[in-house]
């Protein structure tokens, strides 16, 4: 039962005169997975990410099918793409995938609840003390009344976790959620992280550059290598797993 | 709750929160809209003030259609009834000699005989304001309000009216009682003078002429046989603009006649100029307008990519994206243009107390017709919303991502 198969993807991108290219021959994750991508900045794990999240059009696709549920069949995201149809990708975030960035991703104006509570309320989903369990799990409880600009960089993150799991979506994507915070503290989020999509079987693809950090937590690590030609122009990381 | 239903009512709930959350932010763009709407507001109010009242000052006074013959002629009934017909003429009375036209007025309130011109007059007589009673028959009078200071008299009193002659070597003196039916304001006769039905003056010229008067058992010579003809006339058009080609076809018949169109054409150039100027700073003023509103609104639209871009991950779609900055330019819109009407009113206060009597106008120096309010209210938030939905659209058609991972 496979959440992601994706085959022959490529995404092109020209930064002052180097050409930077990631290709995905192929890519596999299966339901309920933890995945691992690791690699230093600028190899682009971000792009990826951003791909499975349906929110970067990649420069070629041989297929890209999500299949959120074992219930219904997979769905064609190249064909979506191919159609520009931003408002049925925009659906599929909004009830099956989660995201935390690597900074920020709160929105300023609403407080800690809210910004927990933004896809559910989106969804219509009842208030059914949810939000307050995730926020007590996340150690954030005595927090929610507030705005995030008073709180720190590391309790910013809790809030992105909690607003990314809220509305149980499918799949969970993290790209260096802890990549701003001090080692101790990166470490306890991280673990409280996998805990907690564990706990609610969710799928979990999360981007690192410390393998270090969270080899311990049994995440499968994808495999990637990057490479230059010789004249330096053309930069390409190749994922496969 | 049905899902449209919910979808707004949650871009509502975001919108709003975000724009009060921002308070100051949001203060800083409505004053900035107030500042440049409110002088906009000011000017086009003096504007329409100064020229709307002069240019009703021109219209409604009767002086300005008048068209005086220069000299005296000959003037039959034929001819007046002619000149009755053409439908540029609102008003048409024949004049007799001027000398014989006076009238000694007394009164039982005051001691003085008071010598008043006499203007005949009629039916839809120009000078009068509606409520004033046209003289009819041989014993009623409008007096001018000096005339009627001076004889100390008002509305339903009774003056006593005399002429003397020399007649077959006599000093003879006739009386005739007059009841005053109405008294017409200072802007429409500035001297002592009574308009009175042509009956009456050409009564009096009849008797000065020595003739007899049997109607009011003057006695004389027997009546003048014949047609009689007037020296001269008081002659109305209808409208402004017809005064011009009137006294163009007096001329052609070789009657000279003279106008106020030289005030006219000053007032005429004068708007004209006005607008012109006006016109020109207000395209000015609007433009800036536009653009500072635009440019701001469009400004922030970029300020909140991010934030765009981060409802977009969580779900939102891209026609959802463009109502925040939509709704939030609505709300600048409708409370800028608020304050600016605030302000506004407050400015037109101290204009028109500072001005008013100076400019001997009865109307404001400075105002604006309700419509005129909304016409401001309909372009500033037409403006703002085309600007805030271009910067919207603009933010929506990038890729979420690219929006996300700017900073």
């Amino acid at each position: 039962m496979l959440i992601y198969h994706l085959r022959d993807v490529v995404m092109t991108r020209m930064a002052e005169g180097v050409e930077f290219r990631l290709t995905v021959p192929s890519l596999q994750i299966s339901l309920g997975e933890k995945i691992a991508l690791i690699g230093h900045s600028g190899c682009g794990k971000s792009t990826l990410l951003d791909i499975l999240a349906m929110i970067l059009r990649p420069t070629g696709v041989g297929a890209f099918r999500f299949r959120p549920e074992k219930e219904s069949p997979p769905v064609d995201v190249a064909k979506a793409w191919a159609q520009r149809d931003l408002n049925f990708m925009g659906d599929l975030r909004k009830h099956r995938i989660g995201y935390v960035m690597q900074t920020g991703g709160l929105l300023p104006y609403l407080t800690v609840r809210d910004n927990i509570n933004l896809s559910r309320q989106l969804l219509g989903m009842p208030e059914d003390g949810s939000v307050e369990a995730l926020a007590k799990n996340l150690g954030i409880e005595r927090h929610l009344d507030k705005h995030p600009e008073l709180l720190s960089t590391g309790e910013r993150q809790r809030v992105a976790i909690g607003r990314a799991l809220a509305h149980h979506p499918s799949i969970v994507i993290a790209d260096e959620p802890t990549a701003s915070l001090d080692p101790i503290a990166a470490r306890k989020i991280m673990a409280l992280f996998v805990e907690l999509v564990e706990e609610m079987q969710i799928t979990v693809i999360i981007a690192s550059h410390d393998w270090d950090h969270i080899k311990q937590l049994g995440l499968r690590r994808l495999a990637h290598r990057t490479s230059q030609n010789r004249a330096g122009t053309v930069t390409e990381t190749k994922v496969t797993g | 709750m049905s899902h449209p239903i919910r979808k707004m009512r949650n871009i509502l709930r975001l919108a709003l929160t975000d724009y009060f959350y921002e308070w100051q932010m949001s203060s800083c763009f409505i004053l900035a809209l107030a500042a440049v709407l409110a002088p906009m507001m000011i000017l086009f109010a003096l504007k329409f003030g100064i020229i709307g009242s002069m240019m009703e000052q021109l219209i409604e006074d009767p002086r300005n259609r008048e068209i005086r013959p220069v000299g005296s002629g000959h003037y039959d009934p034929a001819w007046f009834s002619t000149v009755r017909a053409k439908p540029e003429v609102a008003f048409v009375i024949p004049r007799t000699r001027s000398l014989a036209a006076t009238l000694q007025l007394k009164s039982d309130s005051a001691p003085r005989i008071i010598p008043a011109e006499l203007i005949p007059t009629a039916e839809g007589e120009p000078l009068f304001h509606k409520n004033i009673a046209i003289p009819t028959g041989l014993r009623q009078i409008v007096l001018s309000e000096s005339a009627a200071r001076k004889l100390k008299v008002g509305v339903g009193d009774r003056v006593d009216g005399s002429l003397n002659r020399r007649h077959n070597g006599q000093r003879e003196r006739v009386h005739v009682e007059l009841t005053v039916v109405g008294i017409t304001r200072l802007a429409a006769f500035a001297r002592d003078g009574a308009f009175v039905p042509l009956d009456l003056i050409i009564a009096t010229e009849d008797f000065l002429d020595g003739r007899a008067v049997p109607q009011l058992g003057w006695q004389g010579d027997p009546p003048l046989a014949g047609e009689r003809s007037f020296p001269g006339f008081r002659l109305y058009a209808s409208a402004i603009e017809h005064v011009a080609a009137l006294r163009d076809g007096l001329a052609a018949s070789g009657i000279e006649a003279r106008t106020r169109a030289a005030d006219i054409d000053i007032v005429q150039t004068m708007e004209q100029r006005l607008s012109a100027v006006f016109w020109f700073v207000a395209i000015i003023g609007l433009s800036g307008f536009s653009l500072s509103l635009g440019a701001n609104l469009w400004a922030n639209v970029d300020r909140k990519k991010r934030e765009l871009s981060v409802l977009r991950l969580v779900g939102f779609r891209t026609s959802d994206i463009v109502w925040f900055p939509v709704l939030q330019a609505l709300l600048t819109g409708v409370l800028g243009w608020l304050l600016a009407s605030l302000i506004y009113l407050g400015v037109e206060t101290s204009i028109n107390r500072m001005l008013s009597g100076q400019a001997g106008v009865d109307s404001p120096i400075c105002r604006l017709l309700p419509i005129h309010f909304e016409i401001a209210l309909l372009f500033t938030v037409g403006a703002a919303v085309l600007a805030a939905a271009l910067g919207g659209f603009r933010a929506a058609r990038i890729q979420p991502s690219d929006g996300l991972r700017e900073i």
